[in-house]
């Protein structure tokens, strides 16, 4: 198990964010505030009312992200947290239409830029603001950093995505799992017998071969999120590691930021064949 | 020519440098022209580009009318939001960019690289304004929609808040939940909160006339006064003669 980066900066200021939501209702609210949000905080949010916790998992497809996020709710729930999820194409609001928008393959990239965007926000407004205002603890299965580094890679500006998504809330944990593309590749045709069309960039006209498509396209992601990585402080994980292993690095962050102290965990019945 | 000024469709950085000839440059030029009305509900605007459109269409000129709100694309996500009363401001804002970006791609801009006149009914400035009053940040709005082409003229048709709205409810007999702006909880009015809506987005129009070179046209002008100044304001500014059929150039 290698742990290649994690970034003390962004540590540091996410374990602080309860003792500053004390300091804000003194009055200095400025400087939580300021942690809390990347910019100009979203309209009607006040950001010392979020008690709750949000962590990110971030990663491609074939990266285990989704396995990692089903152990972390069973082993939070089972110490008594409330968990509440997210992830991409989940709202209510445009679900549906984003999934449709990428079955026909006609649209274009700004306009699904935005159909993003519209998803995120509005799962972040109804569903995860509440649930953070709750005191829940929110696992997003994915973020904002795969809607930019999607659109970055098709030639977007990254300073035209950061201005859209400057009134997100900062995540308190970022978790980058970290995979070879061609790792990701493997894990992702055993699961489904074929890859897919956006997964491997097929819109960008990378390569007529699929594997090349796939492994220019995760290529050009993979660059994106080391840039992203830096600047926002990402905890990277060796994904390539096993299932345990990752989990344990996990539970260990975790339990530090929410001030669990075991983290003692063996998966349920219903969850053991995840854990290879 | 006009060009696009903002870095949004930005040279590929070297992490997206995959296809260079494929990305789009900074800035760009096209033959076309865009020429833009905006206004509040009632201004007339919809009237007087109805008929600048006339007269170039019977003239035989290369153009091309477009409409905020009217992409089939995010018709769906757009209605489902309304019917249910699920939008807020920036979801709101952020799927009529969708929508916007849509026409823009996939309308706009192929048109004005193909040496087309396009007259579009409202444009980036009516979210600016609408949105605005939905208190989004300016700021905000602005990058959001940095990926538009600035109009080689827009015209923003003024009339007193009274007038037009006025003209708005006797024409409608139920305006409906998002227009009237009752997601603001202005007032429980439907016709009190219209109109407290629709003078702040006027007061936002008013502030854009100097910092987006707005040609002003007075709303309550005789309708056929109003369109001859629009014509020759037109004539003035753009080269019509770039548009015209060819057995009219020269």
């Amino acid at each position: 198990m290698k742990r290649t980066r994690s970034n003390p900066a962004s540590n540091g200021s996410s374990a602080s964010t309860a003792r500053s939501a004390k300091k804000a209702k003194n009055g200095n609210g400025n400087g939580h505030l300021a942690s809390r949000f990347y910019g100009i905080p979203l309209c009607g949010v006040k950001p010392d009312e979020l008690s709750g916790s949000l962590i990110v998992v971030e990663g491609t497809d074939g990266s285990g992200r989704s396995t990692q996020i089903a152990l972390l709710t069973e082993w939070l729930e089972s110490e008594g947290f409330a968990v509440q999820t997210m992830g991409l194409r989940r709202s209510y609001l445009v679900g549906e239409d984003i999934d449709a928008l990428l079955a026909e393959n006609a649209v274009t990239r700004l306009t699904l830029a935005l159909m993003y965007s519209t998803d995120f926000f509005d799962q972040l407004e109804r569903r995860i603001i509440p649930a953070l205002r709750s005191g829940l603890i929110v696992l997003a299965d994915r973020y904002i950093f795969t809607l930019i580094a999607r659109a970055a890679v098709r030639g977007i500006g990254r300073d035209y995505l950061h201005g859209i998504y400057e009134t997100a809330l900062r995540p308190d944990l970022t978790f980058w799992l970290n995979v070879r593309p061609e790792i990701a590749f493997d894990r992702e045709f055993k699961k489904s017998q074929t890859i897919s069309y956006w997964e491997s960039g097929r819109d960008m006209s990378l390569s007529n071969d699929l594997f090349q498509s796939f492994i220019r396209y995760q290529s050009l992601i993979k660059r994106e999120f080391e840039y992203l990585s830096k600047k926002h402080g990402f905890i990277e994980l060796d994904g390539e590691a096993g299932v345990s292993d990752v989990n344990r690095d996990l539970r260990k962050r975790i339990a530090s930021h929410l001030g669990i102290r075991g983290t003692h965990y063996k998966p349920s019945h219903a969850l053991a064949n995840l854990w290879r | 020519m006009a060009t696009i000024t903002s870095d949004l469709l930005a040279a590929p950085t070297a992490a997206s440098a995959a296809e260079p000839e494929k990305s789009p440059v900074a800035r760009r030029e096209y033959p076309g022209a865009l020429v833009v009305v905006e206004g509040i509900d009632g201004s007339g605007k919809s009237t007087q580009l109805y008929l600048l459109k006339r007269w170039l269409e019977i003239g035989g000129y290369r153009i091309h009318f477009t409409e905020w709100n009217s992409s089939p694309l995010v018709k769906s996500a757009t209605r489902r939001g309304k019917q249910r009363r699920l939008l807020t401001p920036t979801t709101f804002s952020l799927l009529h960019a969708a929508d916007f970006a849509d026409r823009c791609e996939r309308q706009i801009l192929p048109l004005l690289h193909g040496g087309y006149l396009v007259l579009a009914d409202r444009y980036i400035y009516t979210a600016f304004a609408r949105d605005a009053a939905r208190e989004c940040s300016p700021h905000w709005l602005r990058n959001l929609y940095s990926f538009a082409p600035i109009p080689d003229i827009t015209f923003y048709f003024r009339a007193p808040l009274d007038v037009a709205v006025n003209r708005i409810v006797a024409g409608r007999p139920k305006l409906k939940y998002y227009e009237a702006g009752m997601d603001m909880g202005l007032s429980l009015d439907r016709a009190e909160s219209f109109r407290i809506f629709q003078e702040r987005i006027l007061n936002n129009y008013d502030q854009m006339i100097e910092t987006d070179n707005f040609v002003l046209m007075d709303g309550t002008m005789r309708v056929n006064k109003l369109q001859k100044h629009m014509r020759e304001l037109v004539a003035e500014r753009v080269d019509l003669a770039r548009f015209a059929p060819k057995s009219k150039r020269k």
